[in-house]
């Protein structure tokens, strides 16, 4: 739903990250876990949207990875995928401990030379 | 900086240089909440969510008539574009100021930041904040909150928590509002109880009808209980 302003923030922390290498980015890698409710698609559309004013962004792709959710249980120490938002695991204990699934995270930039 | 090959595992052709990072993109909102936490040591902050309408100020006005001589309770209160939800509120004699979101869809931390400069908090036990109704966006942001409530009306469906599973992940109490329509709309309390603690097997669930009061002295104690506990933590001695 905040798609546009997500993209804003992308463009805004890679600028503070890497203020003097921006003309030059060309593939940025953003790593969205599943509970970041974050729709690659709208992602592409937000991001086209974004960067049609932005000369120096004509040449930049982004690629959005959405990460599945994992958790830890604590009892037998398992790591298990969740399916269907079923916080449970294959113990039958249920577990709150994401340990994957939460994250929103630029995971890579690609510049040309 | 290393240089890579290009992310296709050919031959390299000519040269990407590569940089992996983790910048987190919530990291200044979650800097930001943490400040909050920082400046309400001793006042009991919940974040009030739901989708639009399902009761969030309503409540807040039943909840500031009830407690009023038992709490100092004060809100902030979230909304793209109006001061309508604060107006409501100071009828009824509650210390409320209003969020204009700006046509946003969620509350950010640095918007609570810096409206606590803006509201008297002098002997204020409890904060609401009422977030803009949203079921989605607003999960993701921590407003520096010791607690979260989601409210469900009955009138929604009861399809919810699988539907937004992050919200009830990370609420501590689910409240199902409207209860006094239950009778006429298909809607399974069971049910939904089932599927958020599935989502979130130690969610509190209350169901609470503004309209009737049918809950409201459970929720009333519910808050008084989660406001003597955070003030507990500040009096109890170092174990
Ligand atoms: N039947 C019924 N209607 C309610 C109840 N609580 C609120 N409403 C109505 O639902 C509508 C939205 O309520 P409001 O408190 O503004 O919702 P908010 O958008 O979540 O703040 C208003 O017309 C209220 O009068 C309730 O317990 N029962
Ligand atoms: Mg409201
Ligand atoms: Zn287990």
């Amino acid at each position: 739903m905040h798609e546009i302003s997500l993209v804003r923030t992308i463009l805004r922390t890679l600028e503070d990250e890497f203020p003097a290498d921006m003309d030059r980015v060309r593939g940025i890698y953003l790593k969205a876990g599943l509970l970041a409710n974050v729709q690659p698609i709208l992602m592409q559309n937000a991001f086209q949207a974004v960067v049609a004013d932005e000369p120096r962004y004509q040449q930049t792709s982004l690629h959005v990875e959405v990460l599945p959710i994992l958790i830890r249980c604590d009892d037998c120490g398992k790591t298990t995928q969740v399916q269907q938002y079923r916080f449970i695991c294959t113990c039958g204990k249920p577990s709150r401990n994401v340990i994957q699934g939460e994250e929103l995270l630029i995971s890579k930039v690609e510049f040309d030379d | 900086m290393t240089t890579v090959k290009p992310k296709s595992n050919q031959a390299s052709v000519g040269s990407v240089q590569c940089e992996n990072t983790t910048l987190n993109l919530l990291k200044v909102n979650d800097f930001v909440a943490r400040a909050i936490r920082d400046r309400l040591p001793d006042i009991l902050v919940i974040n009030v969510c739901s989708s639009p309408g399902s009761g969030k100020t309503t409540l807040m006005q039943e909840t500031g008539k009830r407690l009023r001589d038992r709490l100092n309770m004060a809100v902030l209160v979230g909304d793209p574009e109006t001061e309508r939800d604060a107006i409501r509120m100071r009828e009824v004699g509650i210390n409320a100021l209003q969020i204009v979101t700006g046509g946003m869809c969620h509350i950010e931390a640095q918007m609570i930041y810096q409206a606590l400069d803006h509201i008297d908090l002098t002997g204020v036990d409890l904060l609401f904040i009422e977030n803009v109704g949203n079921l989605v966006c607003p999960a993701a942001f921590d407003l520096g909150e010791d607690l979260r409530v989601t409210l469900l009306a009955s009138t929604e469906g009861d399809d919810k928590p699988k539907k937004y599973p992050r919200m009830f992940l990370t609420s501590e109490l689910m409240v199902v509002s409207k209860a006094d329509l239950l009778p006429y709309v298909p809607f399974s309390v069971a049910n939904v109880v089932q599927d958020a603690r599935e989502v979130n097997p130690d969610i509190d669930v209350l169901t609470i009808s503004s309209l009737t009061g049918e809950g409201i002295d459970a929720w009333c104690d519910w808050l008084l209980t989660k406001v003597a506990e955070k003030k507990g933590v500040l009096t109890s001695p170092a174990a």
